[in-house]
């Protein structure tokens, strides 16, 4: 079975993902009888090794619990060094960031976990859902509602499209992953062109109010944006709930852990395959249509979201769903609180070199087990 | 349908034929034959076979000639969830639990009605205590004894009337592997035919009805569980020339 | 993309030039620019099993660093080049060595992050870079362009082509100059394959965990390929820089890296003479979209680069799926698929 050796091909048989954890922390258990557990060859330790201090090794277990800290203890020192306001304000911001972030993010890190796709393709899935919300909202007139689940809708069906005509036949035939990303590549060129050419390069907005603002606690939120920070936060907790505690996220789960156990263990895994591309495109759909209430509506909107989701990916562990969804938000914050000490123009960096940082520091994110990546 | 194919056997393959290379075969024309309520063991060197033995009679691994017949139904090259479906259960040797799901999920995976997940995953602890008292440890936090409890009480979530089980007892400590084959026998005990591949070939010959010996993808040798213990052809194959498993 | 991409052929395009030997001899230019660029990505993925997407990036850190050499430091353009190259270099190798340890997959992702941040920092670094102005000349002394050197070698080699063109094109030497060097590296790396050393880093693509057990250390010959791509990449800037009258930041987008994956895989992987073949052929075929006289509605300027783009995105797609091999590829060297 792992008869084939070329390192890139398909990395699934030559290093799986590591198994990353469920962010509750739940420490090693210490070996009582058995020998090390074998796997694949390499012994892998269970046993904890140096204990220096409960609070550290506690640290050492749970780097989500480590980040959390880090975390803090930024916001404190901005809290210190800018005044409380400027930190409330550019958090707020950020939450709104974060959640487009977080909604593209989920949907990105499940394909991959589960069909060991990276998609360079999932940033125009955003552009798309928000044009989609454009033909509606502004071209057919109709409310932002109506517009937001259509482009739900409209995103989902589209990745499902791909999946019966281009990820499902290629699965099949056994691809190595270079042709995957280099295909969602081409796809990605493929929507681009069409958005390019019903809608051209203008940029446009969708009939929001982007000017009024509400006040409270002393800060200044737009109104639009503070729509899109409840909108956000409310999916991402349905989300999550969803995943944690519904049959359908469990086995979402599974088969992002283990495709073939999934398959092994009764699962059907083609249709929860199309669930998740379902969910995947709604999501990426409405992570679309929230940047582009905030900021506006342009063909390179997504591909520009790309990276940075690509960010929270990796940073949550990639594979990772719920992973993804805090480290989406964490992304956001940090590159609004950034503004605070760097020029805004280079806000846009931000993502960028979380994203290097993490994979030279820690590629399994903050969440995931310490495996050999 | 009937219960039984025309041999009389619950699970029989027919002249299976299969590999993962394609010019090159693993197995070659084999032939089993499992009947009701036994245990079945399939020893052999390494390399010859075994695991893709299972795997192919699984649906996980194509096979490229023959049949795998379950209760009289030709379930050759049904993708594995179907087979499942169909009564029979499939225990990897390695990878075999979720690891990032909990014990409770990672049982629940394997239900096939989630109507009656609960009422099963309640029997599951029962057989497996420890399960109970862990069930919602994160399975990648296990050990490796603990692990393959779980992977058998998924296997068995669905009621399945043949468990396959791939090399059981392997890299666990010696306290662990008397444990497992003891869980083994209780479960074969409760009404479910086990086919198992073991490179512990004495001790799950020894609680075997029967037994196949593979080798280069052939079968061998096949006869009573006890009878291959003691033939001298059966020790000549481990301990001769092709020696090269070992026998504890 | 607010700027269309692919019109980065030379600056004045009127529908009559289309026509014209000048045009096309601009889209040979371009052409022979992404042969360089994808023959680096060859030694990478074809040869070495490394996923570079930030091919873009060792363009614009050569193209820029030959241009602040020239303009802000005042260096003789032939010594800026050399030492442009080694700073290409440096970078490439300070990105590899941490990066080149990550799995393929999270390593092509690493080199477009590290891409687009050199491309950011081209953005807004005014300074040292020019912002999105870019730059072209220096803001003291606007005759001190990074460019006055070619220009004055371009003329020259015009003036003694007098003899076979009586009025040859402005564009003509630089087509000469790129693909003289296109063929040179293609002579060179082929070369290099049959050498111990290319045996090494084809080894290392099919099986690293085999080469390294044979005692090679695979790190350094990863590093060594990611350099050549580098200078592959450098001097593909270079060209870049002096085929326009500036080095902007836009002309370093990732789409540009992308363009030279699908040159690479219209190829075919693991054969350098394809890479030209590829180039040649995807770039005429794309810039002929500009020669067929399509009807204005619908066929509008953005909707003609649509096409373009859909083009390309088709190419990919149908590449992988029917012919990853692409044209000159071989199957049994072609390793994409299982």
């Amino acid at each position: 079975m792992y008869a084939d050796g070329a390192r890139f091909l398909a990395p699934r048989l030559r290093s799986k993902p590591p198994p990353v954890g469920t962010g509750r922390g739940v420490p090693e258990a210490p070996n009582e009888i058995d020998t090390p557990v074998m796997e694949a060859g390499h012994l892998t330790d269970a046993a904890p090794t140096a204990m220096r201090g409960r609070l550290e090794e506690r640290l050492r277990q749970s780097p989500a619990l480590a980040a959390s800290l880090i975390l803090i203890a930024i916001f404190i020192a901005l809290v210190i060094g800018e005044g409380l306001h400027d930190v409330l304000q550019t958090t707020v911001n950020g939450l709104s960031l974060g959640a487009i972030y977080a909604l593209g993010a989920v949907g990105l890190t499940l394909v991959y976990g589960i069909l060991k796709l990276t998609n360079f393709a999932h940033g125009d899935f955003l552009t798309f859902g928000a044009y989609m919300a454009y033909l509606v909202n502004v071209t057919w007139g109709a409310p932002l509602v109506v517009a937001v689940f259509w482009a739900m809708a409209a995103t989902a069906l589209l990745g499902l499209l791909f999946e019966r005509t281009l990820w499902g036949p290629m699965r099949r035939r056994r691809a190595g992953f270079l042709q995957l990303i280099l295909m969602s590549i081409g796809l990605a060129f493929l929507l681009r062109a069409v958005i390019q050419w019903f809608w051209g390069t203008e940029i446009r907005s969708l009939d929001v109010d982007n000017t009024s603002s509400v006040e409270f606690l002393g800060l200044r939120v737009g109104e639009t944006e503070l729509i899109v920070i409840v909108v956000g936060i409310v999916v991402i907790a349905a989300v999550g709930l969803m995943l944690r505690y519904s049959l359908l996220g469990k086995r979402m789960r599974a088969l992002s852990d283990d495709l073939d156990l999934a398959e092994t263990s009764g699962i059907d895994t083609k249709r929860v395959i199309l669930y998740t591309w379902i969910f995947s495109g709604a999501l990426a759909g409405l992570a679309g249509v929230m940047a582009a209430a905030t900021t506006n509506i342009r063909p390179e909107l997504g591909f520009e979201l790309l990276l940075p989701i690509f960010a929270a990916v990796i940073l949550g562990g990639i594979g990772d769903a719920f992973g993804a969804l805090a480290a989406g938000m964490v992304l956001g914050v940090m590159t609004e609180w950034s503004t605070l000490l760097i020029d805004a123009r280079w806000k846009v960096a931000v993502g960028f070199v979380v994203l290097v940082v993490v994979l030279i520091i820690r590629p399994q994110g903050i969440f995931g087990k310490a495996k050999a990546i | 349908m009937s219960s039984a194919s025309k041999n009389g056997a619950l699970l029989s393959t027919e002249g299976l034929t299969a590999g993962y290379v394609p010019e090159v075969d693993i197995l070659t024309d084999v032939d089993l034959r499992v009947n009701e309520g036994e245990i079945v063991t399939v020893i052999g060197p390494n390399g010859a076979g075994k695991s893709t033995l299972i795997k192919s009679i699984f649906g996980l691994v194509a096979p490229r000639e023959g049949r795998v017949v379950l209760r009289g139904e030709d379930l050759t090259g049904l993708p594995p969830h179907s087979i499942t479906r169909r009564g029979m259960s499939y225990v990897p040797q390695l990878d075999n639990v979720f690891q990032s799901l909990t014990v409770e999920e990672n049982l629940e995976m394997g239900a096939l009605e989630s109507g009656r997940a609960k009422d099963r995953i309640r029997a599951i602890y029962e057989i497996f205590p420890r399960l109970g008292e862990r069930h919602t440890q994160a399975a990648g936090t296990m050990s490796g004894g603990e692990r393959q409890m779980l992977a058998m009480g998924r296997a068995l979530m669905p009621e399945p009337s043949v468990l396959l089980l791939d090399e059981p007892s392997a890299g666990l400590a010696p306290a662990f592997v008397e444990a497992i084959f003891e869980k083994v026998n209780e479960i074969n005990n409760a009404g479910v035919t086990i086919v198992m591949v073991e490179q512990n070939a004495r001790r799950a010959l020894g609680m075997s009805d029967r037994g196949y010996v593979l080798d280069l993808g052939s079968n061998r040798f096949e006869g009573p569980g006890r009878e291959l213990l003691d033939d001298p052809k059966v020790a000549e194959l481990y301990l001769g020339g092709t020696a090269r498993l070992d026998i504890s | 993309m607010s700027v269309d991409p692919t019109s980065v052929a030379p600056l004045a395009v009127t529908f009559e030039a289309l026509t014209e030997p000048a045009f096309w001899i601009g889209v040979g230019v371009i052409a022979g620019i992404y042969t360089l660029l994808a023959l680096g990505l060859q030694v990478n993925v074809g040869f070495t099993g490394i996923v570079n997407f930030g091919q873009a990036a060792f363009m614009a850190v050569g193209a820029y660093a030959m241009a602040i050499l020239t303009v802000k430091a005042e260096i003789n353009f032939w010594l800026a080049l050399p030492l442009a190259v080694l700073i290409t270099i440096a970078f490439g190798l300070l990105v590899g060595l941490p990066a080149l340890r990550l799995r393929a997959d999270y390593f092509a992702i690493a080199t477009i992050a590290m891409a687009e941040v050199v491309r950011i920092f081209a953005q807004n670094a005014r300074g040292l870079t020019g912002g999105n102005q870019g730059i072209s000349c220096a803001e003291d002394d606007p005759t001190l362009c990074y460019f006055n050197e070619w220009r004055e070698a371009s003329d020259w080699i015009n003036d003694n082509l007098v003899f076979f063109w009586s009025d040859p094109e402005d564009l003509f030497p630089l087509l000469l100059v790129v693909w003289a060097t296109a063929i040179a590296a293609t002579f060179a790396l082929t070369y290099f394959t049959n050498t111990p050393w290319g045996r090494v880093l084809r080894a290392v693509r099919e099986d690293e965990d085999a080469a390294m057990a044979l005692g090679k250390r695979t790190l350094r010959f990863k590093l060594q390929s990611l350099a050549l791509s580098a200078t592959l990449g450098a001097i593909g800037g270079f060209f870049f820089a002096l085929n326009l009258a500036a080095v902007y930041p836009i002309n370093f987008e990732p789409l540009v890296t992308f363009f030279a994956f699908s040159v690479l895989i219209l190829g075919g992987l693991a054969n350098y003479k394809g890479v030209a073949v590829g180039a040649i052929l995807f770039w005429f075929v794309l810039e002929g979209t500009r020669f067929i006289d399509l009807p204005d509605p619908p066929f509008t300027e953005t909707r003609i680069a649509a096409l373009r783009l859909a083009i390309t995105g088709l190419l990919l797609i149908g590449l992988m799926a029917f012919r990853p091999q692409g044209l000159f590829g071989k199957k049994e060297e072609m390793v994409l698929g299982e």
